[in-house]
């Protein structure tokens, strides 16, 4: 039975809703993914530090989909599009290289010129999104002029962010730094033709993720490995930082749960909203970093500067967030989804059952997703055990707030995902 | 086998699959230039 028969006006109206709630659920996901880095205090070297991230990056991305779907799912998409490995472990290449990027941008630079000019990633976003996907054709001058415009609205609002998160001065490299920073903004940006193939291809972004990430720590132990000279330096290096990895390895699980909700904005609402709408990361961070680490503290100008920034990128997600599909524009999606199926030789009913957040693989757990699971979780305790807590002044109650509300977007949006299409 | 060999062949002919890899070797060089 073809699902798209069934398909009314509502249940995509419902799918564009989960999409805009996944985008700005991933938002504060990844921002709080900050908040464990921020307790390594360590002059740990910083390909280490993204090293020690995609660790628990890796046992995320192989946990969380166990847990919610079982490995034999993953093995039923595989089967149905098994071209799409290729695709997940070149994005995750593509993550690997590019974060690496970001910390030598941070460092040559500064964070106030580097993060806008890599969140300009979701600008070439919109490009891809347009040229290869069909997204926002036949949207409507109104619908262009919301997420072409949202998207500028937020850059402007990200550099105010950044210009006011601004810690130190630039280290004297600005023309290596703006180029890494750039680099890294093009890199992530085009990390997304890899997510909408994936997605209007009809796999699961749970199967997505778990080769994905196999390119990510592929691509970074070997970055790691040639920035340190060799296995003995980078083990040695990973053996006196052992009392902080697990702050490490925290920030990447939860940098994976923000991730996660990113992929589900990619598949239902496209990458030309959902970068956008995900890139509200970095109000997040800020939000984490200047109410509960007490950064920005007696800066008058700073902190006037971070509200109207704040401010200012919020109206540009809403922009964005109101301009979902029309029928016209989801059809033209489906045309796109339908020439990749034809391309790869991908059944037609699977391709059209994942674009509308119908499942057709089974989703039984077996004793090997328990065991991924055990697994992941005893690594994560027996680090935990030995982890040093840094003295830090703590905000409690702005940190109660910032988790109760990341909280409720993390359990009201994956409930809606799992009722709507059982995340699909 | 022949299914295998004609989905890399399509994967080879597809812009879609060179564009990322492009960028990928492009930031690779740009990572070597800057350490």
């Amino acid at each position: 039975m073809d699902p798209l028969d069934h398909v009314d006006h509502a249940r995509l109206k419902t799918l564009q809703l989960i999409g805009v709630a996944s985008g700005i659920t991933a938002g504060a996901w990844l921002g709080a993914a900050e908040a464990p880095t921020k307790m390594v205090t360590l002059g740990i070297p910083p390909v280490v530090v993204s090293l020690a991230m995609v660790v628990g990056v890796f046992l995320a991305r192989w946990s969380v989909p166990a847990l919610l779907r079982g490995t034999g799912a993953i093995g039923d998409d595989v089967r149905q599009a098994p071209h799409l490995v290729v695709w997940a472990v070149l994005a995750g290449c593509l993550w690997a290289v590019a974060n690496t990027l970001t910390i030598y941008a941070i460092k040559d630079i500064g964070l106030s010129i580097a993060f806008p000019l890599w969140n300009s990633n979701s600008l070439l976003g919109i490009v891809w999104g347009v040229v290869f996907f069909s997204e926002l054709r036949d949207a409507g001058r109104a619908r262009w002029f919301g997420v072409a415009g949202g998207a500028v609205v937020m850059f402007a609002g990200a550099t105010l962010l950044a210009s006011a998160s601004a810690k130190q001065a630039p280290a004297g490299h600005a023309l290596r730094g703006v180029a890494a920073a750039l680099a890294a903004g093009v890199m992530w940006g085009t990390m997304y033709i890899p997510y909408r193939k994936a997605y209007l291809t009809g796999m699961n972004p749970l199967s997505f993720i778990t080769f994905f990430t196999v390119g990510e720590l592929v691509m970074m132990t070997v970055i790691a490995l040639s920035d340190q000279g060799g296995v003995s330096p980078l083990a040695r290096e990973l053996v006196q930082a052992r009392a902080v990895l697990f702050w490490l390895f925290a920030g990447g699980f939860v940098w994976v749960l923000g991730d996660l909700f990113q992929q589900y904005a990619a598949k239902y609402v496209g990458i030309s909203r959902g970068i956008p709408l995900s890139n509200t990361n970095q109000l997040w961070g800020l939000l984490w970093g200047t109410l509960v680490f007490g950064e920005l503290r007696g800066a008058g100008a700073a902190l006037t500067q971070t509200i109207a920034g704040s401010v200012i990128m919020a109206l540009g997600a809403a922009a964005i967030a109101f301009a979902t599909a029309t029928g016209a524009e989801h059809a033209r999606w489906q045309v796109a989804a339908h020439r990749e199926g034809a391309r790869y030789g991908v059944d037609e009913h699977y391709v059209r059952a994942g674009l509308t957040g119908h499942g057709t693989t089974s989703t039984r757990r077996s004793w090997v997703d328990w065991a991924v699971v055990l697994l992941a979780t005893a690594v994560l305790v027996g680090f935990g055990l030995v982890a040093r807590v840094p003295e830090l002044a703590l905000e409690w109650r702005a940190m109660a707030a910032l988790v109760g509300v990341s909280g409720v977007l993390l359990v009201g949006t994956g409930w809606a995902l799992w009722r709507t299409t059982g995340f699909n | 086998m022949a299914v295998t060999r004609n989905r890399l062949t399509t994967i080879l002919r597809d812009v879609q699959f060179w564009v990322p890899v492009l960028v990928l070797l492009a930031g690779l060089m740009v990572l070597q230039w800057i350490r």
